[in-house]
């Protein structure tokens, strides 16, 4: 035993050398929160743009949406730049009053006039996010009129149908409606960009933070917004540092050179469980881990054989060994917390079962399919594991790794046979998952329209039908119910394995208190973090 | 006479005789050199285990029980050296994985020297622009670090082992063209060699009949040293996921999937680095034996 630690504590000194390039010290100041993350994903600090993890975090603690829900309890919507807001008989206008007296970071006043601007703004950028806008119905060129500004405070937001109400209050509650500061973001316009090339690394927001200093895949320094108009952070300054590796972030957690490790491991964690100094934040989040079947394999297009497969992941034992803590089980496309979501789950390891289906689809000696499998550890381990459980029905798993760009790549040409990937929603209305693992109005390979039903070649008329008879439907219950349906059927038929749900877990130091970890990654606050 | 006799005669009768007795009288004095003999018996050993692995390994080497045999450490009932994180046993996958080693190394040594070789003692027979041309192109191919463009045929060829050999193959072959090449320009104009010139010897058959020969031993030198380059090149591959593919067993691809545990479950990634390392030091250790005693220049 004595060894065993002498031989572990020699590795952790190794790391420890190899791992802290900056002068180290004891510990952070009172008044800055230090987290340690792999912040590599953020491109642009532009909320008409932002679209990934961290930065999405970023802008949801700089930056202040119109109107928001709690994070603990999804369900209750409330303004935050908006006051109120009111739907017209036809359900297709949304009539918005601003808050009075608030300010920007910059100290000019809030007003109607800057929260059409960020609209439109976003969707005549037409960036990645802007689809959340324009699937209700508003494009670059129709924006002007569909947005329209009625007084100083007040302004109209028209839809080209009348969408189901939450689903549209939901889209305003992503990062793409934050309100920017139209003044400040024009005078730093060029060539009729918005502001976009400036804002890009900038910061025009009203949020309790303000983004101080972004240096690529090294930091990210906010600082407390001195005119924020709510009631002030406690911490003078969030700071970012672009920590990669997982064993690096929990050495620094262990000797308080950061208050919070984000990428922490199953195995990190069970670890520090038991350091006194140390504890263990979780909030669930919204984000699935599935396979995709391709539908154009001949094997994986019948429909036994899709069946067969969800028998093979041994859903238990991936959520208690290799992501323990890190995900639970959930098996069906909404997650759970959404409305709803059906949390039932159906399938477990059953080799003797998945045997049966295969021999029924003429294929009880396997066969032998591919994987294309990103090469992070979870990710890889996760497929290893499916690998071995397919094993014993004779299906060869045949993984392919390679990095995110190259396997995502593959996944949206159409080109694999399965992948495994995550999928995060982009708000917190159902729609935006129904909208893809049930919904492929055009199964051809030319098709515009490219959800995840569409990637694994799934033809599904009456699906996709449904989903915009539910995106449509006012009656909460009914649409619930409308939901459940969905999830069922694509949980018998469809080509996606969806086995799990991810936590999200922070290592925290013991004195750090008031995080918030909300579903999505907007949601995480640190505004009223004390420590 | 005793057969040692024989061998060691000072009068042999038959070229035969002569031809064993000079190679006896090399493993004598191999055998002197006790660490040469420590890397003979870890090659052997490597060999043996990668011979018997279905015999020698206690446990399957792909498939584990992720509920009940997770990452256990060594001495653990049943598993000697432990297990990782799919619930696999250790020493069954490196017993597993030392035939993927030798088969990068045979391989790789099978492709690689001949056409080193071959390059070589053309550049060095013919001189002029063949010279010219063969050697630039080998400088060509020397200028890039070996594992870089290792990685740059592996990442164009897609991964795999077949493609990690192919790659290596490509990126080692220089140094032995190098050396042929040199050892030819001293011999080209041997008074042997314009002799079967005179009889009527085509260059292919000089250069394969007396030039090959007589670079061998050098050779054979360069490539035994290397062996352990290249299993550390194999194993870079297999850590960067561009080696061999899961759940094959290579040892370069289970430290890479160790490295995640190295602080709580230090002997994942480290049973396989010890693995490489005794091996590599074996081949360094042979290849260094074999110089001293198969370098004429060292030969008193």
């Amino acid at each position: 035993m004595y060894q065993r630690r002498l031989l572990a504590s020699t590795a952790l000194c190794a790391l420890m050398l190899g791992a802290t390039p900056v002068a180290t010290f004891a510990e952070t100041p009172p008044d800055t929160l230090v987290q340690a993350w792999s912040i590599d994903d953020i491109i642009s600090l532009d909320p008409a743009e932002i679209f990934e993890f961290t930065a999405s975090e970023i802008a949801g603690n700089t930056y202040e949406t119109l109107i928001t829900y709690d994070p603990k309890n999804v369900s209750d919507v409330f303004g935050k730049a908006a006051d109120s807001w009111t739907v017209s008989e036809d359900g297709m206008t949304i009539s918005f009053t601003m808050k009075a007296d608030r300010t920007f970071a910059s100290g000019n006043p809030i007003t109607a006039e800057d929260a059409v601007f960020s609209l439109v703004r976003a969707v005549k950028l037409n960036k990645s996010p802007a689809f959340i806008i324009g699937q209700l119905g508003i494009t670059p060129e129709n924006a002007d009129e569909m947005i329209v500004q009625t007084g100083d405070m007040t302004f109209d937001f028209k839809m080209d149908k009348a969408y189901s109400p939450s689903l549209a209050l939901y889209c305003l509650t992503a990062t793409v409606a934050s309100v920017v500061d139209k003044k400040l973001a024009m005078e730093h316009e060029a060539n009729g960009d918005f502001g976009y090339e400036w804002l890009k690394t900038n910061y025009a927001g009203s949020g309790p933070f303000i983004i101080k200093d972004w240096r690529p895949n090294e930091a990210v320094i906010l600082e407390r917004n001195e005119n924020y108009s709510g009631e002030a952070a406690p911490m003078a300054r969030v700071i970012y540092r672009h920590i990669p590796e997982t064993s690096s972030q929990r050495l620094l957690l262990a000797k308080g050179d950061i208050d919070i490790a984000r990428n922490l491991t199953a195995e990190d964690i069970a670890a520090l469980k038991d350091d006194a100094n140390i504890k263990i934040e979780s909030g669930v989040k919204g984000s699935l881990y599935y396979l995709g079947m391709s539908q154009k394999n001949e094997y994986l297009s019948k429909p036994q054989v899709r069946q067969a497969m969800k028998y093979l992941v041994d859903y238990d034992a991936i959520a208690n060994t290799i992501m323990s803590g890190k995900v639970k089980v959930h098996q069906a496309f909404l997650p759970e917390g959404f409305l709803g979501a059906y949390n039932e789950n159906p399938f477990t390891l059953d080799i003797e079962k998945a045997k049966a289906l295969l021999a029924e689809a003429g294929l009880a000696d396997g066969f032998t399919v591919t994987m294309d499998t990103r090469n992070t550890p979870e990710i890889t381990a996760m497929a290893q594991a499916m690998q071995q459980t397919m094993a014993q029905a004779g299906i060869t798993l045949e993984i392919i790794p390679g990095d995110g760009k190259q396997t995502l790549t593959k996944y949206r040409a159409r080109s694999h046979d399965i992948y495994i990937g995550r999928w995060g929603p982009d708000f917190q209305d159902p729609h935006t998952n129904s909208s893809t693992f049930a919904y492929n109005p055009d199964n051809s390979d030319e098709a515009t329209s490219k959800p995840l039903a569409w990637r694994n070649a799934w033809d599904i008329p009456e699906l996709t039908a449904s989903t915009d008879a539910a995106m449509l439907e006012s009656d909460p219950d009914k649409r619930a119910e409308m939901y459940i349906a969905d999830q069922k059927k694509v949980m018998e038929e469809g080509p996606f394995v969806i086995y799990a749900q991810e936590i999200e877990v922070l290592g925290e130091r013991a004195n750090v208190n008031g995080v918030i970890v909300g579903p999505s990654f907007n949601d995480n606050n640190f505004s009223k973090v004390t420590k | 006479m005793t057969t040692r006799e024989w061998l060691l005669s000072d009068n042999p009768v038959s070229r035969r005789q002569a031809r064993l007795g000079q190679s006896y009288r090399t493993w004598l004095d191999f055998r002197r050199n006790g660490l040469a003999m420590f890397g003979l018996a870890i090659v052997l050993v490597l060999v043996l285990v990668a011979i018997f692995a279905p015999w020698l390994a206690p446990h399957d080497p792909l498939i584990g029980d992720l509920r009940t045999t997770r990452l256990l450490p060594p001495l653990s009932e049943g598993h000697l050296l432990g297990t990782d994180d799919q619930g696999r046993d250790i020493l069954s996958r490196l017993i597993w994985g030392s035939r993927i080693t030798l088969a990068v190394v045979a391989l790789v040594v099978v492709i690689a020297t001949p056409v080193g070789l071959l390059v070589g003692t053309t550049a060095g027979y013919f001189g002029g622009w063949v010279d010219t041309v063969l050697m630039r192109f080998t400088d060509v191919v020397l200028a890039f670090p070996k594992l870089i463009l290792a990685l740059a045929f592996v990442a164009a060829l897609g991964p795999g082992i077949e493609n990690a050999i192919i790659a290596i193959s490509i990126t080692a072959w220089p140094p032995y063209a190098r050396l042929a090449r040199a050892e030819t320009l001293t011999i080209r104009n041997s008074d042997f060699i314009a002799a079967t010139k005179l009889q009527g010897a085509r260059p292919a058959r000089i250069i394969w009949k007396h030039v090959v020969p007589l670079c061998m031993s050098s050779v054979i030198i360069r490539v035994t040293l290397d062996m352990a380059g290249i299993i550390l090149t194999a194993a870079g591959l297999g850590f960067l996921g561009l080696g061999a593919q899961p759940p094959q067993p290579e040892w370069g691809a289970m430290i890479a999937g160790g490295r995640n545990f190295l602080v709580d479950q230090w002997w994942v990634a480290t049973m396989p680095g010890l693995a490489i390392f005794i091996v590599s030091l074996g081949f360094n250790l042979l290849g260094d034996g074999l110089r001293d005693v198969l370098d004429p220049r060292r030969r008193t």
